[in-house]
């Protein structure tokens, strides 16, 4: 009896001493800090065919920082953008992801991780409990469990369905898709399936190519007997310039109308489709659909003036400035910039929780419109709501913000132009 | 349906003949030396490159097709008789050169990047008009494509079978030490069928980015597979046989892209492939002989 009564009163006084321990490390506790410049994390491809995506999305980042660091860092930390190759390729991301985490120092931000990617980077960056703002569509992740995630994005599933939209919108009823073979540009499908029907269209052909082929002449056509009014259209550039050459060929010079992503608002695909059946398709046939933002507000002032003032950024501004991943990109990083001085420290474990209250509306709130002016009025002992280039956030449970859709057309000089609107609301009751 | 046939053979030839011309240089290439080339596919890349710059300058393509072939045939010559020769004369194993081979094609990709770039690229359009004759529809460039592969295949078959040098080269591929005995300057011979193939490899990366209109330094990699199945189909080491496979492996990937699942053209190629090597080992023009050695 006496050593039942030692072991009760042993366990009692260790509980005891756990639950002291657990109470005083969460109450009146100093968070941890870091020293030294912080790393953000560009985690895209920078090398192989899709090179192209790492650098349109060390831009935002290059404007980002530009301004952070300007207005004196993040609580006196300079922040620089770290490329991470993740090569395009699923399998190669994972070590070159996993050795930049181990080895960076101070890493605990993060953009990118884009489509062809993402199924595998997510949880290795979400596992490091580092925020990442991720650029990527794939449907999977509409409904997802990593607490670290956040996507101002819209899935691949509703830009199918904003792609519908836009076509029976300027009339065209008969539709034929057309996509690489590729997790990139499939995810479109469901959203397209699902909302042409109830929009009175279509879909007359449904093709999958391969990437990259001699010639598609034979899958040309079947496309064109199926007579169609108008290709949605998703692949990578060379394919794209290939494709509507043979489709130029066999159609007696004639080429349908192309609806495709404003991922495709790119120097590569301007200039590969332009030398393979020339300027005048792309600038009257081409609509290009995808996230929509307010071109007028000071937030997109600022980031855009941010991109011209970068000599590294400054070239590509044009068109970078009007394509929403890499807005949201930049969005995200002021984001999680804001959510640090919150939190009182860099480091991510700790921060992650003040994310979603950065965007969080709230009553007597002052809303800001870039990082500085956040920084000011935290520094002030105000509440904040930043309000971005992508607008207003509205993240749903899986940290998803859809936002609204918009159409643009390249201009001769490869930029593009905004010529109309789709309604997100639209877009998600289509998918209902 | 047989309309849809139709025209698929006909995209299958025109595919074939660029495919064709590819496997043609690497057969007379193995059969020479019988070492497995990869670096060959880029090298097709430099020959479509080389072809840009002097596009760029005002070239016609047909003529760029033509320069470009002599240079990657004299940068071949280089490759073997500085690289793989000295290898192949120490003895070292045939797995090693084609890891060596893979390297090689791996450094002058990059290299290419380095003074291209790795973005895409494009000789514009050179397609000419769309001709439609007994029921297939080709361009004016397929159709130069296709004279060119069978003019070079006539040149290559009667300089094999009519002259002197292409006797010595049967000779010296069929048994280097005894050409060597019956006083072949079998050097000499090796070098020009490594000039012959890389003129065939460099004319093949042109024809590629005439054919996809959009290319990038990933061309020649991307086609290499393709074009040893050709090449293999038909009996490795064998040009008449590549170029049979090449129309076979052309005409196959389009027939399964228009009648079946386009993302499935090119596994039936390499399903017939596999198959007429489990039926016929020595691929369709293939002599049984047996294993032979590496020659430098």
């Amino acid at each position: 009896m006496r050593i039942l009564r030692n072991r009760l009163a042993s366990t009692l006084a260790l509980g005891t001493a756990v639950v002291l321990v657990a109470c005083g490390g969460s109450s009146g506790a100093t968070v941890p800090t870091q020293t030294g410049p912080l790393n953000l994390g560009v985690i895209a491809p920078f090398t192989g065919p899709a090179a192209e995506f790492g650098t349109l999305l060390t831009a935002p980042c290059l404007a980002a920082t530009d301004l952070i660091n300007a207005a004196g860092g993040i609580m006196n930390h300079q922040i620089s953008c770290e490329s991470i190759d993740d090569t395009g390729d699923p399998a190669d991301a994972v070590p070159n992801v996993t050795k930049a985490i181990a080895t960076t120092s101070n890493l605990d931000m993060a953009i990118g991780l884009e489509s062809n990617t993402a199924a595998t980077t997510v949880p290795v960056v979400n596992k490091a409990k580092i925020p990442f703002f991720t650029t990527n569509g794939l449907v999977a992740f509409t409904k997802n469990n990593y607490s670290y995630y956040y996507r101002m994005t819209p899935g691949d599933d509703a830009n199918g369905a904003a792609f519908a939209v836009w076509a029976v919108q300027q009339g065209y009823k008969k539709v034929a898709v057309v996509f690489q073979n590729g997790i990139g540009s499939e995810g479109n499908l469901p959203g397209l399936q699902a909302a042409m029907p109830k929009l009175g269209g279509n879909i007359v052909i449904n093709k999958t190519i391969p990437a990259d082929a001699a010639s598609y002449s034979a899958e040309v056509a079947s496309v064109i007997a199926a007579n169609p009014d108008v290709l949605i259209w998703s692949a990578d550039p060379q394919t794209t310039a290939t494709f509507m050459s043979n489709y130029k060929q066999l159609n007696s010079g004639n080429l349908p109308a192309m609806v495709t992503a404003t991922d495709s608002l790119t120097p590569d695909f301007f200039n590969a489709v332009k030398s393979a059946v020339g300027l005048d398709y792309l600038t009257s046939k081409i609509w290009l659909v995808g996230s929509y933002f307010d071109q007028t507000t000071p937030a997109f002032n600022t980031y855009k003036n941010a991109l011209l003032a970068d000599s590294k950024t400054q070239g590509i501004a044009p068109v970078l400035s009007t394509v929403g991943p890499p807005a949201g990109a930049y969005d995200g990083i002021n984001i999680m910039a804001l959510a640090m001085i919150m939190a009182k420290t860099t480091v991510g474990s700790y921060y992650n929780q003040y994310v979603l209250q950065v965007v969080l509306p709230k009553s007597g709130a002052t809303v800001v419109n870039n990082y500085a002016d956040g920084a000011k009025a935290l520094a002030a002992g105000k509440t904040i709501q930043y309000v971005g280039v992508l607008g207003q956030p509205t993240f749903d449970q899986y940290h998803n913000s859809a936002g609204e859709f918009d159409a643009n057309k390249f201009n001769s000089d490869g930029s593009a132009t905004q010529v109309g609107t789709i309604s997100g609301a639209q877009v998600i009751k289509l998918l209902a | 349906m047989l309309v849809q046939a139709i025209e698929a053979i006909g995209f299958g030839i025109a595919t074939g003949a660029v495919i064709a011309l590819g496997a043609v240089g690497f057969s007379v290439q193995f059969g020479m030396s019988n070492i497995l080339n990869i670096t060959y596919g880029s090298l097709m890349t430099l020959g479509a490159y080389v072809g840009l710059f002097l596009i760029d300058r005002g070239s016609n393509a047909w003529v760029a097709l033509v320069v470009a072939g002599i240079i990657i045939g004299v940068v071949s010559v280089g490759f073997h008789r500085w690289l793989l020769a000295p290898l192949v004369r120490r003895g070292t194993r045939a797995f090693a050169i084609v890891i060596v081979t893979v390297s090689a094609g791996v450094v002058l990709q990059y290299v290419i990047v380095a003074f291209a770039g790795p973005d895409a690229k494009s000789y514009g359009e050179q397609s000419g008009q769309t001709f439609r004759f007994a029921g297939f529809l080709l361009t004016a460039s397929q159709v130069t494509i296709i004279v060119l592969t069978l003019v070079l295949m006539l040149a290559l078959h009667l300089l094999l079978t009519r002259t002197t040098m292409g006797r010595a080269m049967r000779a010296t591929a069929s048994n280097r030490i005894l050409a060597q005995s019956c006083g072949i300057n079998t050097d000499l011979i090796s070098d020009t069928a490594w000039l012959l193939s890389g003129a065939l490899c460099g004319a093949a990366g042109v024809a590629l980015a005439i054919t996809t209109v959009s290319f990038d330094f990933t061309l020649g990699p991307i086609f290499l597979i393709p074009m040893i199945a050709a090449a293999v189909l038909g009996g490795i080491g064998q040009p008449y046989g590549a170029m049979v496979g090449g129309l076979v492996v052309g005409i196959a990937s389009e027939l399964a892209a228009s009648f079946a699942n386009p993302e499935y053209s090119e596994v039936v190629a390499f399903a017939i492939l596999i198959l007429m090597l489990l039926l016929r080992p020595r691929g369709l023009f293939g002599s049984a002989s047996a294993t032979r050695r590496l020659t430098a």
